[in-house]
């Protein structure tokens, strides 16, 4: 696009001071996690001064109540574990669904897209009994259960890649010898490059995020993930411990910030793909 | 090129590691910790009381072997228990609050009639055990509770002293006019208490989570002279009420919220936390609240000797003579689905926690529960905080308990609080609370009972 | 029709069709046709269900919060839809433009995407409830700040999603056609409704179903920020479904016969969404 046009400083201006209302909710909640939990709610909008202050109580005191370390290690593990697993099968299942195309893989897509529509709330219920059925209230469980509810649109941005990639390609590499396997992953799968990451971001950004998915089939006793340990801290009897969970929501911001502040440009990358396909 | 290569190769390699992981467990099915001993796992309700029980359950199971899991049912007790009774670790022990919240778990529920716990239980209170259709023992009460209106001595005194006051000593508050008199003065000379309080009596939250004081605490007094009045058994629920005493409950509810720290269009986002910080730190004469509450209030700016409790007066002839609001709202229930091995392992440590001297010890000291069994007789057993003091005095002093009677579902305690909170908000009439009083009784009853 | 490779990997399925159908089958076609079959029957695990037709629905229907948070999610999906998409052009319009700091602008406005819902919402509570204290009230004070209150929250996190897909359609609009256009004589605006936007309808359409289905399916935000009070009045579909299913034991398949509807009307939308954009894609 040309550049002739340019916006002037009062843009620059303007865009500045919306940006810095944009952080405001974010240094709100930094600013009232130092603060005593007495006074967040009724005075939110002062720094935390004079008795006001609580220094890192609200820290030691929210990681403890939460078990936040363990709760991080395991958002952690069940995320990079199921985008993994999902990046790997549904990739390989959308390279045979597109090659092979018969009725069987033809069905089989029209399923998948029929996953993209439906939302949680219809099988909350039996999937959550089933996964628990089969012992699949643990986290290496929850990344098969994510491969299962969360394949369609993987599977449908992966198969629109590979239909546009030319299967002469694929025929001389295995003219030339190459296994399937080795066709597969020296060939198809760095052309597909782009959408992987594509993929990659749109579901760690699901996964990290999500609540009730985990919290209806994770076995509660052993395994928490972040937003369920921060759900938790609003507890029955009207005991909200605000200070604890302001500390809590910094802990969690913290990480996706260091996470965008690496990935942005991937991050950008994959959203644009993900939306032009979808 | 050949680096890529490289980091595709690992990243595959990853990948099915993790794939061949997810296999496995998924067919290597029962990684529970399915101990020789079988296993407690206890789905307590009450946040304020985990950690003792976490403590209690270490003990036990440093003891015995026995692994114990204690977790806290969160928000929403009923909804965590019943998401958690349908997966396989289901909790082995849980609670019951009430008849309407037992009859939804009945199938849960263990006949307790040959159990130690039973046993335990002190003869005046072994019919207070909730039962099942046959008549059945299913639920076992741990905790007598009483609650009233909590109010500062120290504050209080100042307005007995103030050249303003028209009523002088706390003997003549015995019923709900005084009561009102006293609140509304204190209310309009705030500045002159305390060096300035924020309200005679502390905010009324009607947040959801904290709402439970006034849509089932509060109602229960113009109940209870309702059942008097009709004779209606105390222990079952009526398929209807009429409502009789629900006018006299708009006296003190009013007083609540206008003679209180914060404005009524506050009040639906105020929790009973709030309520707590308010009075523990001086900012309120008066707290409806029970003896729960003490382990919140203490070693914060009211010293023990301050600590008063009142009957909630609400204006209805002869309340001279009432005393506290008695209530039992928790109940331990064994979970009849889980393995035998599990059951014997609850039963046995629910018969430790009110026989061996560590549980004793934390349950009447540091939890400061009045626990209904016979193990709890013994002088060091017997709790000792101003809040359950004032209730053995006003027992003694022979006042009529109000006996807190279970109402017909958590559904009809939630829309009173609603319509409580409309009338207080002004966004609905004082009609709207009797028409749910009365009209969703009869209609949750035939939900619950009905059929 | 078969091709080589085709067939070279058709014996291949185990290897690469088997796991993710495996799961597939589990997560997602046995719950999907169990749910299905679940909302005729009462139930309180999936094993003890009795079939009692469609008394489900009939009592679902009845529910006045259910048809409460039916028109509540319709009216703020509509809200959003439109505040967000509009918002999140002009941004975009904005930043496609040379201007100082566009760059870390664009990022500061992404940023809230990656938050999840449980997090926003008591983010926006702390803040929303802050300022409504000087009223004296506070979020759950009506349904209608609570509505307010999810459209700024729902708007601060997905305008930025929205803006990063509408800059990546204005950098594929040809430069020389608005060019052409500008040396023909015609101003800025007409450039923008005439050329602009008609090119950009692909993105348009992307974001505004995006945004639509965001808005039916808002849960978490939901939960964490009002959880339905006061008296479930600012409670959306989504939640009202949970609840009715873990709130209470025998409305378990009332609560499966409202997700089937949910799930009906959610394809719905998909469906006219899908059929909009293929007729755009036939006149281009």
């Amino acid at each position: 696009m040309s550049e002739k046009i340019k916006h002037g400083p009062f843009w620059t201006a303007f865009f500045a001071i919306v940006s810095l209302a944009w952080i405001f909710p974010l240094a709100l909640v930094l600013i009232n996690s130092f603060k005593k939990k007495i006074y967040i709610s009724t005075d939110t909008f002062s720094l935390p001064t004079g008795k006001e202050f609580a220094g890192l109580f609200n820290y030691t005191d929210g990681i403890e109540k939460t078990d936040f370390i363990q709760s991080f290690g395991w958002s952690l593990l069940i995320t990079i574990g199921a985008v993994l697993v999902i990046l790997l099968c549904t990739s390989m299942c959308a390279w045979w669904i597109v090659r092979v195309n018969n009725w069987v893989a033809k069905t089989i897509y029209l399923l998948f897209l029929l996953n993209m529509i439906v939302p949680f709330q219809m099988v909350m219920f039996p999937l959550s009994k089933m996964a628990d059925m089969l012992s699949l209230n643990t986290p290496w469980g929850l990344c098969l259960v994510y491969l299962g509810f969360g394949a369609g649109l993987p599977v449908f941005i992966f198969t629109g890649v590979i239909k546009s990639i030319p299967q002469e390609i694929e025929e001389a590499a295995m003219i030339d010898g190459a296994s399937t396997m080795r066709t597969y992953f020296t060939i198809v799968v760095p052309m597909m490059r782009s959408s992987i990451i594509s993929v990659a971001i749109l579901q760690t950004m699901w996964i990290w995020n999500d609540y009730l998915l985990p919290y209806l089939t994770l076995d509660m006793q052993r395994f928490k993930t972040i937003p369920i340990a921060i759900q938790y801290l609003r507890g029955g009897y009207g005991s909200v411990d605000m200070g604890a969970l302001m500390a809590c929501l910094v802990l969690a911001i913290i990480p996706i910030v260091i996470f965008f502040a690496f990935c942005q440009k991937y991050i950008i990358q994959g959203i644009t793909a993900g939306a032009v396909k979808g | 090129m050949r680096n890529k290569n490289w980091m595709l190769k690992a990243v595959s390699v990853i990948s099915v590691a993790a794939l061949s992981l997810t296999a496995l467990s998924a067919c290597g099915s029962g990684g529970n910790a399915e101990s020789e001993n079988g296993r407690v796992y206890y789905l307590n309700k009450k946040a304020e009381e985990q950690e003792s029980w976490v403590k209690l359950g270490e003990a036990f199971e440093k003891e015995t072997g026995i692994p114990v899991e204690i977790q806290v049912g969160g928000n929403d007790y009923d909804a965590t228990l019943r998401s958690e009774l349908a997966k396989s670790s289901a909790p082995t022990l849980f609670q019951a609050d009430g008849p309407s919240f037992m009859s939804s778990y009945m199938k849960y529920a263990k006949d307790l009639s040959d159990s130690d716990i039973y046993g335990q239980l002190t003869d005046n209170y072994k019919d207070r055990a909730l039962t099942n259709d046959e008549g059945k023992p299913v639920a076992i009460p741990y905790a007598t509770e009483s609650y009233g209106i909590i109010y500062n001595k120290a504050l209080l005194q100042e307005y007995f002293d103030a050249s303003w006051s028209t009523v002088k000593s706390i003997e003549e508050i015995n019923n709900f006019d005084t009561l009102k008199t006293v609140a509304d003065e204190i209310q309009n000379h705030k500045d002159d208490i305390g060096g300035g309080v924020k309200g005679a009596f502390s905010s009324a939250g009607l947040d959801s989570t904290s709402a439970f004081r006034y849509n089932f605490h509060l109602p229960s007094v113009p109940l209870y002279y309702e059942y008097v009045d009709d004779d209606v058994d105390m222990n079952k629920v009526p398929s209807s009420v009429k409502g009789t005493y629900v006018e006299q409950m708009k006296n003190i509810f009013d007083l609540y919220i206008t003679d209180a720290t914060v404005e009524p269009s506050a009040l639906s986002g105020k929790t009973m936390d709030d309520s707590i910080a308010e009075f523990a730190t001086g900012q309120a004469v008066f707290f409806q609240d029970g003896v729960w509450v003490y382990n919140q209030i203490k070693d914060q700016e009211v010293a023990d000797e301050d600590l008063g409790v009142l009957p909630i007066y609400i204006g209805v002839d002869g309340e001279e003579n009432q005393g506290l609001n008695q209530v039992i709202s928790n109940y331990w229930c064994v979970n009849s689905q889980v393995s035998e091995k599990d059951q014997e392992a609850t039963e046995q440590f629910l018969n430790w926690l009110v026989t061996s001297d560590t549980a004793r010890e934390v349950i009447s000291q540091d939890m400061g529960l009045v626990a209904p069994f016979k193990g709890f007789d013994e002088e060091q057993y017997q709790v000792d905080n101003p809040l359950v003091n004032a209730n053995r005095e006003y027992q003694e002093a022979g006042k009529t308990d109000v006996v807190s009677v279970p109402t017909v579902s958590h559904q009809w305690e939630q829309d009173l609080g609603s319509a409580e909170l409309n009338y207080a908000q002004g966004t609905g009439s004082w009609d709207d609370v009797i028409k749910v009083f009365t009209d969703n009784w009869a209609s949750e009853y035939a939900l619950a009972y009905g059929e | 029709m078969i091709t080589m490779t085709g067939r070279v990997i058709k014996r291949w399925w185990p290897m690469f069709a088997l796991p993710t159908c495996f799961a597939f089958v589990l997560g997602f076609v046995v719950p999907l046709v169990m749910g299905i079959y679940l909302s005729f029957t009462e139930f309180t695990t999936i094993t003890d269900s009795e079939w009692v037709g469609l008394k489900n629905y009939r009592r679902a229907l009845q529910d006045p919060d259910f048809l409460h948070a039916l028109l509540f999610t319709v009216a703020f999906t509509i809200v959003t839809t439109i505040l967000i998409n509009v918002a999140a052009f002009f941004v975009a319009y904005m930043f496609t433009k040379a201007m100082r700091g566009a760059k870390l602008f664009r990022s500061v406005f992404f940023m809230p995407n990656l938050i999840g819902g449980i997090v926003l919402g008591y983010i926006w509570q702390l803040l929303l409830n802050g300022v409504l204290a000087h009223w004296d009230i506070s979020l759950t004070y009506h349904a209608k700040y609570g509505f307010v209150g999810m459209v700024i929250m729902v708007c601060w996190q997905q305008i930025g999603y929205m803006m990063v897909i509408y800059i990546a359609g204005l950098q594929n609009v040809p430069g020389d056609v608005m060019e052409a256009a500008a040396v023909d004589g015609a101003t800025p605006r007409q450039v923008l409704f005439r050329i602009t936007i008609p090119l950009m309808m692909p993105s348009i359409t992307v974001c505004s179903f995006l945004t639509v289905t965001n808005g039916f399916k808002l849960f978490d935000q939901n939960l964490a920020l009002t959880n339905g009070a006061p008296s479930d009045t600012s409670e959306m579909l989504a939640l009202n479904i949970y609840r009715t299913f873990y709130g209470r034991a025998g409305f378990e398949g009332v609560g499966q016969a409202k997700a089937v509807m949910f799930f009906v009307l959610v394809a719905l939308i998909a469906v006219i969404q899908n059929k909009i954009t293929t007729s755009k894609e036939v006149q281009a």
